[in-house]
């Protein structure tokens, strides 16, 4: 895995409000190593999740360069998101017709790394005993680490999660992200982690807050 | 401003409204349309009955046709009689009756039973105009004022009817289309409410927001009456006047269909007024199917379950359909044979989602492992999804689909027998009617004469009885038709059953009976009748059954060496090939032998092409009925599952930012809603066939009292599951732009429990 997992360089992002042109993120640059955790922070529409979106290519820049475990992502996005870049939402991130060990071999086989293996994503988070349960059978808490689990078994180079413990309760959304730091530092693997909770973002190496940098 | 919150889901979602909209307003024209057609037909039946009732018409003792001689006669005598000539007119099957206005000066009613039906147009017209613009004889009947004293002694009265009676056989034809009525209204209720409830669900958190900003329940629970009450009276209206348009339209055809079917012209209707009777039935089910729940017991609700055709278990739905089917077989009257029919129908709907979803579900979890089976098992997953939760739509599509494969069946099964009966009736290429007052006998010997001339028969109508005690409580007046010679015109027809040689053992005395008359008096052949003809009673033994499609009339076949001497035909005809003659040369030959200045002569061959069109016109309105209920059931699918699919689109999202290609997500969606409809189609299959074999052999027999061989028509299968794909693949791609056009990514609100399964 090269050093780099994530290099962006010069970024930037404007919406139009009716008559207005908001510039949402402007000559952004910054980079991320394997391993390294970044918390991007900042007031409601600041930009955070519409970084994540063009950091996984869900969303058109308007300008600068994204380079991904050392590749370059133009015209690559469907690609680099199959393979290489896990996107972690607030909620829905399952298939609610699926079990969680289903979820979790669908991610894993779309990915191209279905080894099998996924139980043991399932055991790494705390949610094996729900393998065969459906979404709606289980607690938000439970889905969250599924939804981990889904991310951690297709193996990725980087990590975007967008609020992953918006929608929990204190004790779960630590100890949901007790784990999604302890795999995602063992795997090796870069996390960009977008939230407005201060002690979550204190867990990350880096910080960014867009709401200085607008 | 409440009223604004609560209807400001149809702002966001005017696709629902105009669904439901849509829904009402198609649903209300089918049953108008059917609606005002079954009323037209019962009135007329009335108008006949109450005409029949009334009538009394004068015959000879010695089974002569009465003619103008014995009206004459009679009015000399001081009777009150007066003429009655039916004909057909032009070259048209329509009936054209004259009557003698003047002579019916001494009635003290219309005799034709009503007021509407004077001498100001059809049926009913001067009686010189039809003699004057007639091409063919018309049969003379001469009625009697019903308060007249005693007859001359040579004469006695009869019932005056203008066909055969049709007694309970009319009243099946009106029931038959009243239960595909029936089906109609259930299927459509279904689907309403499926249209209802789909935006309901969605609109519940609203409700519970009011319900937490302090609006009462039973509140908002009125506003919602309210708001669908509104909606239905609104759309009612041009369903209504759509339905009146649709009965004009189909009016015709379902007056030859009567008029063919029962000698039974349709009179009434002509101008008929709105029919607000169907508006409001329609109304009621509406709101009933909409609002059923709030009277039923509460249940906790269960998460992806929003079928509502899931209260009974699988025991009782399968116990339903068992019940049903005995009930079909065993029935001995068609009152028991549909509700028999409904029971199927009830236990199919409730047992068919979930048996599809189960399916769905297995077929997911024999998956393996590997990209592409990972998302098929993520589609099938999302099958059983669908089929859990458009269970309302996919019960009436299921159902609309049967109907028209089982009607679609009937008609071209038919159609082939009915044009192959037809052929061998008509296997002659002249029909040659004997004129009044001619020596038939002499035009048998003329032909007889004529060398080079093919095969030919001479055909003797009139009435004969079965006698009481020989399958009948009481003397059975039949229609008798006697054949001389038999020759391969008639040794070529299609016999239900016979005894061995049957037209040697004919031409030895037997007789042969129609299948309508077999089968309401439970004739077989090879037993003996005692057949009246004229005033000769005979012992005939029973040698064949022969298909008599269309009529209900009973009728008896016999050699015309069986007859009675004394028996007087009212009707005769020469069925003719020419062979190496040409056809004037036989004419010239008959009307020198019967000095007669003109003959009528019919080609049989437009003869059949006419009688095929009569008949294709008779299944018209059945046929109609069941494609416009598979349209409304289709449109219903395709706008459920539009919304449906809607719900779930961000699922296909997450398929895109899982890195699933845009092209393979498109193709996904497609083999999904592919899958939908080809799963309806799979399951209408076997229940369509099912009701095929209820309406040849079951329904049929008892309305119309002859059966049909029982035949299905993979073409048509493969014809309707290439219009299903068509649905599924508009559904897909409505879908498609629907998912190219999103700009965000965020899930719905309504998502965040973990999304409906």
């Amino acid at each position: 895995m090269p050093d780099d997992v994530l290099k962006v360089h010069r970024l930037s992002k404007e919406f139009i409000s009716g008559r207005d042109r908001v510039q949402v993120i402007a000559g952004l640059s910054f980079t991320l190593q394997a391993a390294q955790s970044l918390a991007v922070v900042g007031r409601s529409g600041s930009g955070k999740s519409t970084l994540l979106n063009l950091l996984c290519g869900l969303e058109d820049a308007d300008g600068g360069l994204i380079s991904v475990a050392g590749r370059d992502t133009v015209g690559r996005w469907t690609a680099l998101r199959k393979q290489t870049i896990g996107v972690v939402f607030q909620e829905a991130n399952l298939m609610p017709a699926m079990t969680l060990l289903e979820n979790v071999q669908l991610r894993a086989s779309l990915a191209g790394r279905a080894s099998g293996e996924e139980m043991h994503w399932l055991e790494q988070l705390g949610v094996a005993a729900e393998a065969h349960r459906f979404p709606d059978q289980v607690s938000g808490g439970q889905r969250q680490r599924a939804a981990l689990a889904m991310v951690f078994a297709m193996r990725p180079a980087l990590i975007l999660a967008d609020e992953p413990t918006g929608s929990l309760d204190r004790q779960t959304a630590d100890d949901v992200a007790d784990r999604l730091f302890e795999v995602q530092r063992n795997s090796g693997c870069g996390l960009v982690l977008a939230t407005h909770d201060q002690a979550l973002a204190s867990r990350c190496e880096h910080c960014l807050d867009l709401s200085e940098s607008a | 401003m409440l009223a604004k919150a609560m209807i400001s889901h149809y702002r966001r979602h005017p696709l629902q409204l105009i669904a439901l909209a849509l829904m009402i307003v198609v649903a209300t024209m089918l049953w108008t349309g059917v609606s005002v057609l079954t009323g037209q037909a019962r009135d007329s039946l009335a108008v006949s009955e109450e005409a029949v009732a009334a009538r009394k018409a004068v015959v000879r003792n010695d089974g002569q046709p009465v003619s103008v001689t014995d009206f004459v006669a009679l009015r000399r005598a001081g009777i009150c009689v007066a003429p009655w000539l039916e004909t057909a007119r032009g070259d048209a099957a329509q009936k054209v009756i004259g009557i003698d206005p003047l002579a019916m000066a001494c009635f003290d009613a219309p005799p034709t039973g009503s007021d509407s039906a004077g001498l100001d147009g059809d049926p009913f017209v001067d009686i010189s105009e039809v003699a004057g613009q007639s091409s063919r004889p018309g049969q003379l009947s001469l009625l009697v004022s019903p308060g007249e004293g005693p007859l001359p002694s040579e004469y006695q009265r009869r019932e005056f009817r203008l066909g055969p009676a049709t007694g309970e056989l009319a009243d099946s034809f009106l029931l038959n289309l009243d239960a595909l009525s029936l089906l109609v209204l259930f299927i459509t209720g279904l689907l309403v409410r499926s249209v209802y409830h789909l935006g309901l669900a969605q609109r519940r958190s609203s409700f519970v927001l009011l319900e937490r900003f302090g609006v009462e329940k039973a509140r908002i629970r009125r506003l919602l009456t309210a708001e669908l009450t509104l909606l239905t009276l609104i759309c009612v209206l041009p369903g209504v006047l759509l339905g009146q348009a649709l009965a004009n339209r189909l009016g015709q055809g379902f007056g030859q269909a009567l008029e063919s079917l029962f000698d039974l012209p349709l009179y009434a209707g002509e101008s008929s007024p709105v029919p607000w009777q169907a508006a409001l039935v329609m109304v009621v089910l509406v709101l009933g199917a909409c609002l059923v729940d709030r009277f039923l017991p509460q249940r906790p609700a269960r998460q992806g379950s929003s079928s509502g055709l899931s209260r009974l278990p699988v025991w009782a739905w399968s116990a339903t359909v068992g019940v049903g089917l005995m009930m079909v077989f065993l029935a001995s009257s068609l009152i028991w044979v549909f509700a028999g029919s409904a029971l199927v129908f009830a236990g199919v709907g409730g047992l068919m989602p979930g048996l599809l979803a189960r399916c769905a579900d297995a077929v997911a979890r024999r998956q393996r492992q590997t990209p592409s089976s990972s998302l098929n098992r993520w589609r099938y997953r999302e099958l059983a999804v669908m089929f859990r939760n458009l269970a309302l739509p996919v019960v009436a599509l299921q159902f609309a689909m049967a109907t028209v494969l089982a009607v679609q069946a009937l008609v071209t099964t038919f159609e082939a027998t009915f044009d192959q009966w037809l052929a061998q009736r008509l296997s002659a290429e002249l029909y040659v009617q004997v004129p009044d007052g001619a020596d038939a006998q002499a035009g048998e010997r003329a032909l007889a004469q004529l060398d080079g001339l093919g095969d030919w028969h001479r055909v003797r109508s009139g009435k004969a009885q079965l006698l009481a005690g020989d399958g009948a409580a009481e003397p059975l007046t039949m229609d008798l038709m006697a054949l001389s010679p038999i020759t391969p015109l008639v040794t070529d027809w299609t016999l239900l059953a016979s005894v061995d040689d049957p037209w040697a053992a004919l031409a030895s005395g037997g007789v042969m009976v129609n299948e309508q008359l077999a089968r309401r008096q439970g004739i077989q052949s090879g037993q003996s009748l005692r057949v009246k003809m004229g005033e000769s009673a005979l012992t005939m033994p029973v040698v064949a059954v022969y298909a008599d499609y269309g009529r209900p009339a009973a009728e008896v076949l016999v050699h015309g060496d069986s007859l009675p001497s004394g028996f007087r035909p009212s009707f005769q005809s020469f069925s003719i090939n020419p062979g190496a003659l040409a056809v004037d040369d036989i004419a010239r030959r008959l009307r020198a032998e019967w000095q007669v200045a003109d003959l009528v002569i019919r080609d049989n061959a437009s003869i059949q092409a006419l009688a095929s069109q009569v008949f294709q016109q008779t299944f018209l309105l059945t046929r109609a009925i069941s494609v416009l209920t598979l349209v409304l059931a289709s449109l219903s699918l395709l706008v459920m599952g539009w919304v449906f699919f809607s719900t779930r689109s961000w699922y296909f999202q997450l398929l895109g930012i899982w890195g699933v290609q845009p092209g393979e997500i498109r193709n996904q969606l497609r083999r999904l809603a592919l899958l939908l409809t080809s799963g309806v189609t799979l399951v209408a299959l076997p229940l369509g066939v099912w009701l095929t074999w209820v309406l040849v052999s079951r329904i049929n027999p008892l309305a119309f009292g002859w059966s049909l061989p029982m035949a299905v028509y993979p073409g048509f299968w493969l014809e309707l599951g290439l219009v299903m794909a068509a649905i599924g693949l508009v559904i897909a791609w409505l879908i498609g732009r629907q998912l190219a056009g999103q700009e965000s990514l965020r899930p719905a609100a309504n998502l965040e429990a973990g999304g409906e399964r």
